[in-house]
């Protein structure tokens, strides 16, 4: 099974007015590892010719991007009230 | 005054049994958590070891929502072609009753009503920011401006403490106190889940693996357990390995792992219907943060309570500890908190298996995180293993002759099998 | 100040409802309970006002008792006041004798400017009850709203028709439905939920109402459900199409003469 066919198992509710990580798309096009990329269980980065790509709708707020990036350049914070991923067995 | 004598952060079984503690002790408790239900923001396992969330529900075991209890404990090196396990199944674990297999999206969502039936405030739905320090003391949350006061707060918001780090309670997390969990339920009727885990309708299957197959230097754990009607499949990832490797996503360690031919029959025909992510407290002491200060306690993973040494994984069973033991100080203190009166927090931990295991077992990680234990070891069983079990015809050898050939073959030194293995044993 | 009423539904989460495959009707056990989406929408609508010109906002749902969860999280939003109508005789409604108990509330409410609902729910998606409320209570309607704002005395709200969008202005009192996803509707505060916990939701049931039995819940409603089908779901393609494929994409469909390129 594919990571998107597994994420598409997941229920969120997308917060469309907040989006809980950014990143500085200026430090992703310097970053020499891009490890986000690897490290990120819901494949939220994603490298689109060289250039890095976040999407926050996907997140399952693991923290993992966070302690990833060693540039500076995601910003985490957890979603705003009960928005995001919602588990179901968790 | 304190609009509450105790905010709580985090439902989850470190809050809730606190939360629970305080309010049977007559104390006015808000516990607020961002999930909504509690239990739909955290991943686990998930097995709850022990029985010390009756201290503070007797009885607990016939209302709350247990799966299975774990009546076969597999731990097992999966190399590429082979699988070397220890297993134990026993009639006395099952009437002992000792490892309960549970769903936390239930589990969480009872023990958070627990809380409410005894009297809390439970709020859900709400994430808090940060706690609110006034002259070195914690008087209260942040959430989106507003404060809500409380004479203590008890952190326990899990594995990714977000509210800690905002407060300047904790430094960011780095690769070496935290390791990616990943985790997979995939459903199978319950019968089949009987006849291919050889357990009762009852009895329950959980095991953890070392996933000896995984290469360029990537270290991983996995763990597989039955629930009533799925299984949860998982693993625990080294993140600085990750990083050092560079080219492989964490996602498809997780893939490889279910692809691999003795777990993939284990989960034929089950459908996956949750995947999910979080991080595990690696770390042991040297990750913890300051355990206590002037108006607030921290427990549970964001105290970095967990226990792991290859052969069993825990962390429930601290969080509810740590919980109970954090309501109690501040209830033996109501009135006169300060950094000082809630310091006897450690010393309960201490008295306590919480800490004394994490003391015991420091530095546990340097083995069980180690390509000795990971990559060495599993080759080697399985050198000798297939040496003595794939009869070619050939005369017979004494297991050390075949022992020292697997050693050999694997590009070890004996004196380093003997030291590294004695290493392991004295950390175990 | 203006008085204003949101109408809401706690209903099962539409993502989370499985069909049994024997019964081939709705598992809502396993799901979460959530407002019905639109309501939040409304509500949003309904606290623009109130930040504009003041109001006071009564939140009314009918339900089991369990749905003064979904009440107390509209407080949490900003609402001023829940009532949660709730009594056996009301089980089993259909949208008729649903619109007509909704109605019984807001009129004994009494004074009410604004009535505000969720164009649809997610559960039974009938459209009936807005509708149904306004005529009972004999006061105009502004259905399918996607904007709504309001200024002396009056609500202008944008209509979304079929054939384009229609402006209105009406005069209050009048009842606005207002469709999915029309706005972002507020977080909950932790200040309002704890309040609204103290507060607490007002339950109110047959008697409070004045209604007779025979006018609510089953014996009040005309529908006869005949048999339920379950419909096939679609097959789910599950593809992720990033930017860079975007040129295969487009020339797919376009030989497949879904779309033109081009074309002056």
């Amino acid at each position: 099974m594919k990571i998107e066919e597994k994420l598409s198992l997941l229920n969120y509710k997308t917060d469309r007015s907040y989006a809980h990580i950014t990143i500085d798309p200026d430090i992703c096009a310097t970053c020499p590892d891009h490890f986000c990329v690897f490290a990120c269980p819901a494949n939220c980065y994603t490298l689109i010719n060289g250039k890095l790509n976040f999407k926050y709708e996907d997140c399952v707020e693991c923290g993992t991007c966070d302690i990833a990036c060693s540039h500076g350049s995601v910003k985490w914070t957890l979603p705003k009230g009960d928005n995001g991923v919602i588990y179901k067995y968790g | 005054m304190s609009e509450f004598d105790v905010i709580v952060i985090g439902a989850g079984p470190a809050g809730s049994s606190a939360a629970i503690k305080l309010a049977q002790g007559g104390m006015n408790v808000l516990l607020v958590e961002r999930g909504d239900p509690p239990g739909t923001k955290n991943v686990s396992g998930a097995v709850l070891w022990g029985d010390e969330l009756s201290k503070v529900v007797p009885d607990w075991e016939r209302s709350a929502p247990i799966e299975r209890y774990v009546t076969r404990k597999e731990v097992a090196f999966l190399t590429e072609k082979s699988k070397i396990a220890i297993s134990y199944s026993s009639q006395d674990l099952m009437e002992r009753k000792s490892g309960k297999i549970i769903v936390r999206g239930k589990f969480d969502q009872w023990l958070a009503r627990k809380a409410k039936d005894a009297g809390a405030m439970l709020v859900t739905g709400i994430t808090i920011d940060k706690l609110v320090i006034d002259g070195g003391k914690v008087i209260g949350v942040m959430q989106d401006g507003d404060v809500i006061t409380s004479d203590a707060v008890i952190v326990a918001e899990g594995a990714n403490p977000r509210v800690l780090i905002n407060s300047g309670l904790r430094p960011k997390l780095s690769d070496h106190d935290v390791a990616l969990g990943i985790k997979e339920t995939i459903k199978l009727p319950e019968n089949v889940i009987n006849e291919r885990f050889n357990v009762d309708s009852k009895g329950g299957y959980a095991s953890e693996f070392v996933l000896g197959f995984l290469d360029d230097g990537i270290l991983s754990g996995g763990f597989l357990y039955t629930n009533r009607d799925t299984v949860s499949l998982g693993i625990v990832a080294s993140l600085d390995r990750l990083r050092a490797n560079g080219m492989t996503h964490s996602y498809d360690i997780m893939g490889k792992f279910e692809e691999h031919p003795f777990i993939k029959n284990l989960i034929k025909d089950g459908i996956p219907d949750e995947y999910a992510a979080h991080l595990v407290p690696e770390g042991g002491l040297a990750s913890m943060p300051k355990l206590y200060g002037n108006g607030y306690l921290v427990t549970g993973d964001a105290a970095m309570f967990t226990f792991s040494n290859g052969m069993v994984l825990q962390g429930i069973n601290y969080a509810i500890t740590s919980g109970i033991l954090a309501a109690e100080t501040i209830l033996e203190n109501k009135g006169k908190i300060s950094e000082e009166t809630l310091s006897n927090y450690v010393n309960k931990l201490r008295n306590s298996y919480v800490l004394s295991d994490l003391y015991t077992f420091n530095g546990i990680q340097n083995v069980t995180w180690s390509d000795f234990t990971q990559k060495t070891m599993p080759k080697i069983l399985d050198s000798v293993m297939m040496s003595m079990f794939d009869e070619r015809g050939m005369p017979k050898k004494h297991l050390m002759q075949v022992l020292s050939a697997a050693v050999k073959s694997n590009g070890m030194k004996y004196t380093e099998l003997i030291s590294s293995g004695y290493r392991m044993m004295r950390k175990m | 100040m203006l008085n204003i009423v949101v109408m809401i539904k706690q209903v099962p989460d539409s993502s989370e409802v499985e069909i049994d495959p024997v019964k081939m009707t709705l598992n809502r056990t396993k799901a979460r309970n959530v407002v019905n989406a639109a309501d939040l929408n409304a509500l949003e609508y309904a606290l623009r006002i109130k930040d504009k010109v003041g109001a006071n906002i009564t939140v009314i749902s009918m339900g089991p008792p369990m749905a003064d969860a979904a009440i107390i999280e509209c407080m949490a939003r900003g609402a001023d006041r829940g009532i949660l109508i709730t009594d056996r005789a009301f089980a089993g409604a259909d949208t008729y004798p649903t619109g007509l108990t909704l109605a019984a509330t807001i009129a004994k409410l009494g004074n009410v400017d604004i009535v505000f609902g969720g164009d649809e729910t997610t559960d039974s998606s009938t459209g009936h009850v807005g509708p149904g409320v306004a005529e009972f209570l004999g006061i105009d309607q502004i259905t399918y709203a996607k904007e709504v704002d309001y200024e002396d005395g009056y609500v202008i709200a944008t209509r979304d028709l079929e054939d384009g969008d229609e402006i209105v202005k009406v005069h209050t009192p009048v009842l606005v439905t207002v469709l999915l996803n029309s706005n972002v509707p507020r977080h909950q505060s932790l200040r309002k939920k704890i309040d609204a916990i103290r507060k607490g939701v007002e339950s109110w049931g047959i008697n409070e109402l004045g209604l007779k039995p025979e006018w609510v819940g089953l014996r009040g409603s005309p529908t006869i459900v005949r048999s339920m089908k379950a419909i096939k779901e679609p097959e789910h393609l599950h593809k992720t199409i990033t930017l860079d494929k975007i040129d295969e994409v487009v020339a797919d469909l376009v030989s497949k003469n879904i779309i033109k390129v081009g074309g002056k």
